[in-house]
C-alpha cells in the first residue's frame, strides 16, 4: 500500500489535463479503494472489542474480501453511477483516472491488486514490502524504510517541481473554472477557504511524509532497506 | 535540439504564500512526529490547514 501517493498523485495528473478533469472526483477517486477498508486492516479498539480482520492483506486486497475496489472494473462502476445516475461525464472521468491510479500505484508492493476482477490474480511489482497486516505504526515504519517511501517522494519533488499547480492563479483560472462543484460550495465558502481546500491533500501527503520519516528514522531509528522488496526485517505479506 | 528542463521562478508573493504553509507544515510535523495519532486522518490534517492558513490570518487581518 502506498501512503503518501495517493495524496499526492492527483496533482501530477492536475498538472497535465489542465481544465479537461475535476480536480474533486479525481482526488476521491485516488482515495477511494482504501476509503472504507483501512481501519480494519489495521484494526480498532470498540469498548471491549477488538475488529480487526483476521487475514488484512486478503480483506483489503484479496477475493473473497474488498480487493475488487482495486480493480479497474470497480472504477468503472462508480464512474458509471456519477455519469448516468448523477449526469455528471466529467466527474465520471475524473473519479475513474484518480482510481485507474491508486490501482496501479499498489501493484508496487508485495501483494498487489487484482486489476483484471474478476480475474483474481494479483498484478505485482514486489517492489515494497506489505506489511498492513503487521498494524499500522509497524506498517508505517516498514512503509517509510522501503523503495515505497521513494516512490512517495518522486510525487513529493514533482508537486514542488510543479509548484504553479498550486497557486491561487491556477486554481482560479482551471481548477475554479472547470467543475461546478466549486462555484456550488463558493456560495458559502469563500475564495481564501477554497483555495486551502484545493491545497489540503498536498500539504497532507507532504507533511506526512517528512513526520513518518522523522518518526521512523530519527525518532526510532528502523534501518532503511531500499533493495527490491524491502525492508526485509518486516515479515511482507503475499498475494 | 536538445530538450530542457525548465522552472519557473516565484515570485515574492508565491514565495510569501509558500513561507506561509511551510511554518504551518513545520508545526503540523512537530505534533505528528510527538504524537502520531495526529498523522493518521486526512480530516484532521484538513481541518488543522483550513484553521492555520485560513481561518487565522483572517482573524489577524480583521483584528488589525
Amino acid at each position: 500500500m502506498s501512503w503518501a501517493a495517493h495524496d499526492l498523485e492527483p496533482y501530477a495528473i492536475q498538472k497535465h489535463v489542465g481544465l479537461k478533469l475535476a480536480f474533486v472526483p479525481l482526488l476521491i477517486g485516488s482515495y477511494s479503494p482504501d476509503m472504507m477498508t483501512k481501519w480494519f486492516v489495521y484494526g480498532i479498539h470498540l469498548g471491549p472489542w477488538d475488529l480487526k480482520a483476521s487475514d488484512p492483506a486478503k480483506f483489503h486486497r484479496g477475493w473473497p474480501g474488498f480487493g475488487f475496489t482495486h480493480s479497474f472494473i470497480y472504477g468503472i462502476a462508480i464512474a458509471l453511477i456519477f455519469w448516468k445516475v448523477f449526469g455528471s461525464k466529467l466527474w465520471a472521468v475524473s473519479f475513474l483516472v484518480g482510481q485507474f491510479a491508486h490501482a496501479i500505484t499498489d501493484t508496487g508492493d508485495t501483494v498487489g491488486t487484482m486489476l483484471l476482477f474478476p480475474w483474481t490474480f494479483h498484478f505485482h511489482l514486489g517492489a515494497w514490502a506489505y506489511a498492513g497486516q503487521t498494524g499500522r505504526t509497524t506498517d508505517a515504519a516498514a512503509y517509510f524504510s522501503g523503495l515505497g517511501s521513494m516512490w512517495d517522494l518522486v510525487f513529493v519533488v514533482y508537486g514542488f517541481w510543479s509548484w504553479r499547480v498550486l497557486t491561487s492563479d491556477y486554481f482560479d483560472n482551471l481548477i475554479y473554472r472547470a467543475d461546478a462543484f466549486w462555484p456550488w460550495l463558493n456560495r458559502w465558502v469563500p475564495r481564501g477557504a477554497l483555495i486551502v481546500l484545493y491545497r489540503a491533500a498536498f500539504f497532507y501527503g507532504t507533511s506526512r511524509w517528512i513526520a513518518w520519516t522523522i518518526w521512523a528514522h530519527v525518532i526510532h531509528h528502523y534501518p532503511y532497506d531500499l533493495s527490491w522488496g524491502g525492508p526485509h526485517w518486516v515479515h511482507a505479506a503475499h498475494p | 535540439m536538445r530538450p530542457r528542463l525548465s522552472f519557473d521562478v516565484p515570485t515574492r508573493r508565491d514565495l510569501r504564500v509558500f513561507a506561509g504553509y511551510f511554518l504551518a507544515a513545520a508545526v503540523y510535523i512537530s505534533i505528528g512526529v510527538a504524537w502520531i495519532d495526529f498523522l493518521f486522518s486526512f480530516w484532521v490534517g484538513l481541518a488543522y490547514l483550513l484553521v492555520v492558513a485560513w481561518a487565522v490570518p483572517m482573524l489577524v487581518r480583521r483584528l488589525a
